[in-house]
């Protein structure tokens, strides 16, 4: 039932890049109401999906990778919905052409994943629902800030080269970018900051030795560092602009390393207990 | 099926013979009324706008219409129509099909893209249904044009590439601060040229306006015309600070916005884009301002090269809109003649039917003392041989639909198995 219906959001997320390929390999993606249609269809199947899973496990599903993976994909369709609505009269189409690819591979990914049927006593803690789930919205946040920042610099680019091609026109105006880079940020710092110190808790209270020096858990305070600086010196207004664009997307990389890579390399985090 | 249209347009004729031509909104149900009520005419349309006077009629297939619109333009101009005969332009069948896709899409506007002509097309078919003068095929083409220019607007950016100065400013200003709305303006200079961009920026939104010239008297008359407020010379700097937009085209000959100004300038205002637009020659920004990260400078000539290039984007894009309008007549065609094919197909089938049953009584009494097995094989053979008679030219109608010779095809057919009209 839940990979049916995955497979199922798979294929809807798929189609709605299929009908929006033609506009974008013109440089000018605008989303058709069938392309948005087949992203809603998709993003309610995905999330029937973890309902399903939900239901068999009989707790919230977040501790195999596939359901985090799928989840997260769930939060940035939400999320693109809700911002290419809330900025329809600009340019979206961008946004969507760095989005969907993303949530269709990370759909896809969870439906490829086999499932272990694992029901760690551990993992059903209080604490540890509340870290999975504020980590995974803190890095929708974090990759819709950096979609904002690729969309900036892609648009100061064209400004500044003075011959604007004619696919500037669909991206979003650079205040708007900023706006959305600015938005998601704050949520995204406060997000990451619950949802690692939630981590903290949970970690003190199960692991024995010292957690602190779990590679995962290192790479996340860096990575939290660096969104912490970025958020206040964009509060102070020092940093607009590209330079701030270009440490977004650095911060992303980071978020990466700590979220894949650093999975591989821990111990004990991650979700492959060992 | 027999459309057929006249129309004289900005490209045949000067203005002064098409305001002869033109029949007004008010008038077109009646003139539309009297179109239809003509011999061979079923359906009419009436596209009348500044650019063009134009009617599209579907008439009997076996009328002339040419002759009935000729007679129905002199008389409702009231005017001897051969002096106008080398202005007007004559279309038949896919030429009208495809040239009103090309009205909708706004290809054969004066400026190509211009977004009006999508809702007079509307309007006019609007007038024409309410008139009655609007319901069969003609009907399908033109609802099936609207959707045609709709979907040109979407999927080109036909009428997005602004091509005048003014206009190509507004844009770029729009894709730094989306809407302009609340936007400061600062009007540095008291130029044609700054007054121009400025009318454009106020008219997309911007309402904060400043005016500052070494003539203090033309300062303020600009600042009333734009409801804005005039500054005095010495103070621009002060109020710069504030401006997110800047129109620079002083007499000065020398640059009076240096890198360092601005850089100041930035930190004050927590690096918020600033938009420099010099239209000075010489220039009153420093070009190397625009090394900034946050500041946005575009001289005379870096709009002009805008301007060529959203020429040449329109340009781009209108081919593209051209294989759109073909595509779209192509369906159109074959949609149009697969429903004319089906009554032909029905009188064929009804014509060879009637041939063997008559055949059939013909030789009913040599046939009585058949048994009825056998009868039932007589009928069963001449059926079959009846459809492998009709397979071939009903498998060429259905080929044909969409092609070129697809109506001789069916006047042939019709005539070799002497199907009546």
């Amino acid at each position: 039932m839940y990979s049916d219906l995955l497979w199922f959001a798979v294929a809807f997320y798929g189609l709605a890049i299929i009908l929006a390929a033609p506009s974008a390999a013109r440089g000018r993606p605008t989303f058709s109401s069938a392309s948005v249609a087949a992203v809603v269809l998709g993003l309610v199947l995905n999330g029937a999906a973890l309902i399903a899973d939900a239901q068999t496990l009989h707790r919230i599903p977040l501790t195999g990778i596939e359901a985090a993976l799928s989840f997260l994909a769930l939060c940035i369709a939400a999320a693109f919905l809700l911002i290419s609505r809330a900025y329809r009269s600009y340019g979206v189409g961008w946004l969507g052409a760095l989005v969907l690819p993303i949530v269709f591979l990370l759909t896809l990914a969870a439906a490829l994943g086999t499932r272990s049927a694992r029901d760690v006593q551990v993992l059903a803690d209080r604490w540890l629902i509340v870290h999975s789930i504020t980590m995974i919205l803190g890095y929708t946040c974090v990759f819709l800030t950096f979609a904002a920042a690729v969309m900036y610099l892609m648009q100061a680019g064209e400004l500044k080269s003075k011959r604007p091609r004619s696919f500037y026109r669909f991206l979003p105006p650079l205040e708007v970018c900023d706006r959305l880079y600015d938005q998601t940020l704050v949520f995204g710092v406060l997000l990451l900051t619950i949802g690692i110190v939630t981590g903290f808790f949970w970690a003190a209270r199960m692991w024995k030795g010292s957690w602190e020096l779990d590679p995962k858990i290192l790479a996340s305070i860096v990575t939290w560092a660096i969104y912490a600086v970025l958020g206040s010196t964009r509060l102070y207004g020092r940093w607009k602009g590209r330079k701030s664009a270009y440490v977004a997307i650095i911060g992303f990389a980071a978020v990466m390393i700590t979220f894949l890579g650093a999975t591989f390399l821990s111990s004990q985090h991650g979700f492959f207990p060992r | 099926m027999n459309l057929v249209l006249v129309g004289i347009n900005h490209r045949t004729a000067p203005v002064e013979v098409r305001e002869k031509m033109v029949i007004q909104e008010a008038r077109q149900a009646a003139v539309l009324t009297d179109l239809v009520r003509r011999e061979g005419i079923r359906e009419g349309l009436i596209l009348s706008t500044c650019n063009r006077t134009e009617i599209a009629v579907r008439a009997d297939s076996s009328s002339e219409p040419e002759h009935t619109l000729r007679r129905f333009l002199a008389d409702t101009h009231h005017c001897n129509l051969e002096l106008y005969e080398t202005h007007l332009y004559w279309l038949r069948q896919r030429e009208v099909v495809e040239h009103l896709f090309r009205v909708a899409s706004s290809l054969d506007s004066m400026i190509v893209g211009e977004a009006q002509i999508l809702g007079q097309v509307k309007q006019a078919a609007l007038i024409a249904r309410e008139a009655g003068a609007l319901q069969g095929e003609l009907h399908d083409v033109v609802e099936h044009a609207l959707a045609v220019g709709r979907r040109v607007r979407r999927e080109t950016a036909i009428g997005v590439a602004s091509v005048s100065v003014s206009t190509a400013a507004v844009e770029l200003a729009r894709s730094i601060f989306g809407s302009l709305e609340g936007k400061k303006v600062f009007i540095l200079g008291s130029g044609k040229m700054s007054e121009l961009a400025a009318r454009s920026l106020a008219s997309s939104g911007a309402r904060d306006i400043l005016v500052s010239s070494r003539n203090y008297d033309r300062a303020v008359d600009l600042a009333t015309r734009f409801h804005g407020e005039a500054v005095p010379f010495d103070r621009i700097f002060h109020h710069l600070a504030h401006a997110d937009i800047a129109i620079c085209s002083t007499g000065s000959p020398h640059m009076l916005i240096r890198k360092s100004y601005v850089e100041e300038l930035l930190s004050a205002r927590k690096n918020r884009p600033i938009f420099f637009i010099d239209l000075a020659v010489p220039r009153d920004v420093d070009p190397a301002v625009d090394e900034l990260d946050n500041a946005f400078l575009y001289d005379i000539d870096d709009l002009g090269r805008v301007v060529q290039n959203n020429r040449e984007q329109r340009k781009r894009e209108a081919t593209w809109a051209e294989e759109i309008v073909q595509q779209e007549a192509d369906r159109m065609m074959r949609r149009l003649e697969s429903k004319e094919l089906a009554p032909t197909i029905v009188a064929l089938e009804k014509r060879l039917q009637s041939i063997r049953e008559g055949e059939l009584a013909r030789f009913n009494g040599r046939l009585a003392e058949l048994t009825s097995d056998q009868r039932e094989s007589v009928n069963a053979l001449t059926q079959a041989i009846l459809s492998k008679i009709l397979h071939g030219p009903v498998s060429e109608l259905k080929d044909a639909a969409g092609r070129p010779d697809h109506s001789t095809l069916v006047q042939l057919v019709r005539r070799i198995f002497g199907v009546p009209d």
